[in-house]
């Protein structure tokens, strides 16, 4: 339960980190290392460089910005994200996730940029910030690239990113109607979740547009096409019936493995029941612009 | 607690705890000790082709790797059939078996090293569960069956040749069949019961140190008397030349009970003759032994008014490759499915079988959760069946107090209506959790093997400080503190002039071991009789000195009063020994013979319980959240409460992670959630916010001041209770564990 050895850096800039890779292009960022050391420990990842990003500056950030855009550095904790005040301003929602994601020991040191990074389908954030239509700033040897996060993970543990791309800031529109989130798990990690973001319109009766997404069913999350159609224009007290009639068909266009967390019927359903709720929370909840 | 004044009353082994002083096995270092890691099969059932350890010898820094060839002479050992080599030699029967130990310099070159060795495996056909370790053309997994009658436990197993049944164990009272035949009613359930890790927080770990003719040994061991008892036989060494030393424990459960990873450790140590320490992970420990899975069948027949007539139940208990204590087990499953009712026609079967996974291996209350499970869960179904609440059917076929279960056990020695009694009590009195009335009932009676064997020694020096010397463990439940106490009062001192030695066979004289609920009681009587021993040369000095009447000298604190004055222990000593030093050594020992034969029948008491769960469903999605829950067991007299109820709440908590959460799984043999991370546990947030433990004590058990052993039996009635309230409120009727949400939903789904 000991890794390989491998070599440490601590680089203070972005630049020294993507340059730490050098030209064998060998090596890993290290950041709290929740997930990396473990796999290290369970030798299911060798490396033989570990680049610790913890000493650079200002990648644990949280702002509103003046384009009212939120930006979430990619070394802000579950923790940082769950306490900061423009978090629980204006995405609650999120702010509680990260404050039931995993364990205190995770929340503490494990950040928002090591969940995405990993691509783990079984995870909370990504179904929430896919929701929120978050960008990824990626920076690396040739520069940077924003990348959606609904095009960001490939599939199970693997995401657009290069090895020697560094993920430095999330970025998603300030939200303009309510945001919901739920998971629902039995072990350590999800087995189902949805997030919902209605935009309103400015006199916050109609929704004017919805992003559904469902996590931890595929590789990764999942639009809810057909209820994100079906919302459009609608009013918040029409929400419910319509998105009964289309529920079924858009869960069955769902991709749903078949794994520990349950069969794949057991959780299109509970992907409804969660979704259904969240609904019913959105609808309670009221919005003012 | 209030202040420093208290704090002689807190257990001494806690204050070490949280101050991080406590040394555990792997707070040892031992002069020029060596580390191994261990390489472990990835087959389910193979034959050993080659195994090239050349490349990892190679390496900078390691000393030597151990293969089944280097110690294949010494031959196999076991507690109950002598099945198991000390590493894997020409075939490997599950996945995690050790088939080589890297000794190096460090614990990091020795699992650098361990990734290069090379071993060659040819599959073999496999027998992965019960039903496939008994078919018809079934791959034996062990070829002979070699019996150790009274090792370990009183008799041995009963296997049955080229079969995979490494024991059977039958008990028949009355006729069955013809009660059957007379029946009103007859009702028969099938219940399965998952393999469960011990999950304690501190693996296996141990230090070896071989030298020559003899072996000393630092373990986590629960019985340290069996590990000597085998490595002495299986390494021709004389009991005397070995020492084992038990440091603080980090949770046993069973899992550390008998013997696990000692033999291969000490051969470690001997192929280099240095130390070696061996400090495996959780996962690792999780390939080390489970809780034995179960496949059972049971039946019952009623009369007309609802009196169980007659019980049969059929217990395939899945004992993995090699058997360790598994034929225990199953006979504890087959008396324990029993429970606390009067049955007059009785015929049980208990069949304990290889298959090609993890060892299965005894784990709290053995064969008693699987029993239970089922037992107490068909209760219910037979209530149903035929029109009877469930506590009333109970309550008109439970055997009272003083009477006998069945002919060869000891009477009941408690009442279990008081304690079904007391756990509605408890839901009735106390403000309620909520108005629902989803509740489940369950009760259980185990009969612990308790084995009344033990010796302990009691010293009371010339300043009146004490010191106990006992082989338990302290694994968490208090027991030295315990014994302490037991030392302190019976010589009537304080706690605090009490020191209780670590466990050390060198210095400890024999007990059969820590398990089996039996510390307090067997140990317990030893102590107290050694501290009466103690008293009694002190009292024989003053007698003798003083020229005094016997029968008016009493102890007292400090000292022993005469009636007109108090002497002191110094001035006894002084006196006595013309120096001022000394120490009396006094000496106690249990055995069957013991209290003219009282101890001798089994079980010297009954570990009871009763459980009654209130639970929520969310129909959406399955889950099942227990808001309240009540336990009550009869422990004869409670000695530290604090310990007591920790006991019993920790034990129940056990309970609701099988009922809920855990399972070893294993896909066509291979582990498939044998980690930390992919099983579950139960955790703080999932403990009832009411939780009531209730210890009833009427002074009239066996032990010390009329103490039961208990800290095991809570365990047994939660996976039924819950279940049980699933049937009442909801109907339906969940027949294997865990409980899990998909299970709920879909019998809730084929409900509807
Ligand atoms: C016991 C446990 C339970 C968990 N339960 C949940 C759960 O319920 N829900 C959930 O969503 N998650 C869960 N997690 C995952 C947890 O959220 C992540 O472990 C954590 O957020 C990862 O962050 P980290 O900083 O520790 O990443 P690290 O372990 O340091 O890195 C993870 C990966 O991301 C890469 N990386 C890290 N930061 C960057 C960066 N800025 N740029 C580029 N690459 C980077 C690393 O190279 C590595 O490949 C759980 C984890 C554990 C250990």
């Amino acid at each position: 339960m000991l890794p390989s050895p491998f070599e440490f850096e601590r680089p203070s800039t972005i630049t020294d980190a993507v340059r730490a890779f050098g030209d064998s292009g060998d090596g890993m960022f290290y950041s709290g290392g929740t997930e990396l050391l473990l796999a290290m420990k369970l030798r299911v990842i060798h490396t033989d460089r570990l680049i610790d990003i913890k000493s650079i500056l200002g990648l644990d950030r949280i702002a509103l910005t003046d384009a009212n855009d939120i930006e979430i550095g990619a070394r802000c904790t579950h923790n940082k994200i769950a306490r900061d005040p423009v978090i629980r301003q204006y995405v609650p929602a999120l702010s509680s996730l990260c404050a039931n994601v995993a364990n205190i020991r995770v929340r503490s040191v494990g950040t928002i940029g090591g969940n995405l990074c990993f691509g783990e389908p079984h995870a909370d954030p990504p179904t929430m910030l896919a929701a929120l239509d978050a960008r990824l700033v990626l920076q690396g040897a040739s520069g940077t690239r924003l990348v959606h996060v609904d095009d960001f993970i490939k599939s199970e543990l693997e995401t657009v990113r290069e090895p020697d791309e560094l993920l430095t800031v999330i970025v998603f529109p300030r939200p303009t109607g309510p945001v919901t989130y739920r998971r629902f798990k039995h072990g350590e990690r999800p087995s189902v979740n949805v997030a919902m973001v209605w935009s309103m319109d400015a006199a916050a009766s109609t929704i004017t547009s919805a992003r559904v997404r469902v996590g931890a069913l595929g590789s990764r999350p999942q639009p809810l096409k057909g209820v994100e159609d079906a919302l459009r224009g609608l009013s918040v007290a029409e929400v419910r019936p319509a998105i009964e009639a289309v529920l079924p068909t858009a869960l069955d266009e769902l991709e749903v493995n078949e794994d520990r967390h349950g069969a794949a019927d057991y959780k299109r359903h509970l992907a409804r029941v969660l979704l259904l709720r969240n609904a019913d929370e959105a609808i309670a909840a009221g919005w003012s612009a | 607690m209030s202040g420093i004044d208290n704090m002689g009353s807190v257990r001494p082994d806690l204050i070490e705890k949280v101050t991080g002083r406590a040394e555990y096995v792997t707070d040892l270092t031992v002069p020029g000790m060596l580390h191994g890691f261990v390489v472990r099969s990835p087959a389910v059932h193979a034959r050993i082709v080659s195994i090239d350890s050349s490349v990892a010898r190679s390496m900078d820094g390691v000393v030597d790797v151990l293969i089944g060839e280097d110690v294949a002479s010494f031959g196999n050992w076991g507690v109950v059939l002598k099945d198991r080599p000390i590493i894997a030699t020409d075939r490997v029967r599950y996945v995690g078996e050790p088939v080589a130990v890297v000794i190096a310099g460090t614990i990091e070159i020795a699992e650098n090293a361990a990734e290069l060795v090379d071993v060659e495996y040819e599959d073999l056909p496999r027998a992965t569960t019960i039903q496939e370790a008994l078919a018809e053309e079934a791959p034996l997994i062990h070829e002979h069956h070699e019996n150790l009658e009274d090792f370990y436990f009183r008799g041995g197993a009963r296997p049955t040749e080229n079969s995979n049944i490494f024991h059977t164990y039958r008990s028949c009272v009355g006729d069955v069949d013809a009660a059957e035949a007379a029946a009103a009613f007859i009702h028969e359930d099938h219940f399965t019961f998952p393999a469960i890790s011990h999950f304690a927080m501190e693996p296996h770990a141990v230090i070896a140190d071989f030298r020559g003719d003899s072996l000393t040994v630092w373990a986590g061991a629960q019985t340290p008397s069996a590990v000597q008892k085998v490595l002495s036989r299986l390494f021709g060494l004389r009991l005397a030349r070995v020492r084992v030393i038990v440091p603080f424990v980090g949770g046993g459960f069973g899992g550390k009970a008998s013997v696990k990873i000692e033999p291969l450790v000490a051969a470690a140590s001997w192929k280099v003759q240095r130390p070696v320490r061996v400090a495996q992970s959780i996962a690792e420990s999780m390939l080390t032994c489970r809780r034995l899975g179960a496949d059972i069948t049971i039946r019952t027949a009623v009369d007309a008014e609802g009196r169980i007539i007659a019980n049969s139940a059929k217990l395939l208990l899945d004992g993995g490759a090699y058997s360790d204590t598994g034929s225990a087990v199953a006979t504890k499953s087959a008396n324990r499915i029993m429970g606390p009712y009067v049955v007059p026609n009785v015929r049980l079967e208990a069949c304990a079988v290889y298959t090609n996974t993890v060892p299965g291996a005894a784990f709290r209350s053995i064969g008693g959760p699987q029993a239970v499970w089922a037992k107490e869960s068909h209760m219910d179904n037979v209530a149903a069946a035929i029109g009877m609440d469930p506590a009333e059917f109970r309550l008109l076929n439970l055997a009272s107090r003083g009477e006998r279960i069945r002919p060869d056990l000891r009477a009941l020695d408690m009442d279990m209506s008081e304690l079904m009694g007391r756990v509605t009590q408890s839901f009735a009195s106390e403000v309620k959790a909520s108005d629902r009335q989803e509740r489940g009932l369950a009760v259980a009676a185990t009969d612990p093997a308790n084995t009344p064997i033990s010796n302990a020694i009691v010293r009371l020096k010339i300043d009146g400080s004490i010191l106990v010397s006992v082989s338990s463990i302290e694994v968490g439940q208090g027991a030295h503190a315990t014994m302490g106490r037991i030392a302190a009062q019976t010589l009537k001192q304080p706690i605090s002039a009490v020191t209780v030695l670590r466990t050390d066979t060198s210095v400890a004289p024999y007990d059969w071991g820590t398990g089996a609920s039996r510390s307090t009681v067997v140990v317990g009587l030893s102590v107290e009789s050694a501290a009466l021993d103690a008293a009694d040369q002190i009292l024989e000095m003053v007698a003798d000195v003083w020229e005094l009447p016997r029968e008016n000298l009493l102890f007292v604190e400090g000292g022993v009063s005469t009636g007109s004055e108090v002497l002191t222990f110094h001035q006894i000593f002084h006196r006595s020994l013309g120096v001022d030093s000394g120490e009396v050594i006094g000496r106690g020992a249990i055995t069957p013979r013991s209290k003219k034969g009282a101890l001798a029948e089994s079980p010297l008491f009954w570990e009871t319980s009763a459980g009654l769960a209130e639970i929520v469903v969310d129909e959406d999605t399955g889950e099942i959240h227990v808001p309240r829950y009540a336990s009550a067991a009869d422990v004869g007299r409670v000695i530290n409460r604090v310990a007591a109820e920790g006991q019993d709440e920790g034990a129940a908590i056990m309970g609701l992670g099988h009922a809920l959460y855990e399972v070893l799984e294993f896909e066509d043999g291979q582990p498939i959630n044998a980690t930390p991370i992919d099983y579950s546990i139960p955790r703080i947030s999932d403990v009832p916010p009411v939780f009531d433990t209730i210890l009833v004590e009427n002074g009239d058990g066996p032990g010390p001041g009329g103490a039961k052993g208990m800290g095991e039996g809570a365990i047994l009635p939660v996976a039924p209770a819950i279940a049980n309230a699933l049937f009442s409120t909801y109907g339906i009727r969940i027949t294997d564990l865990p409980m899990t949400p998909e299970k709920v939903w879909r019998a809730l789904q084929k409900r509807n």
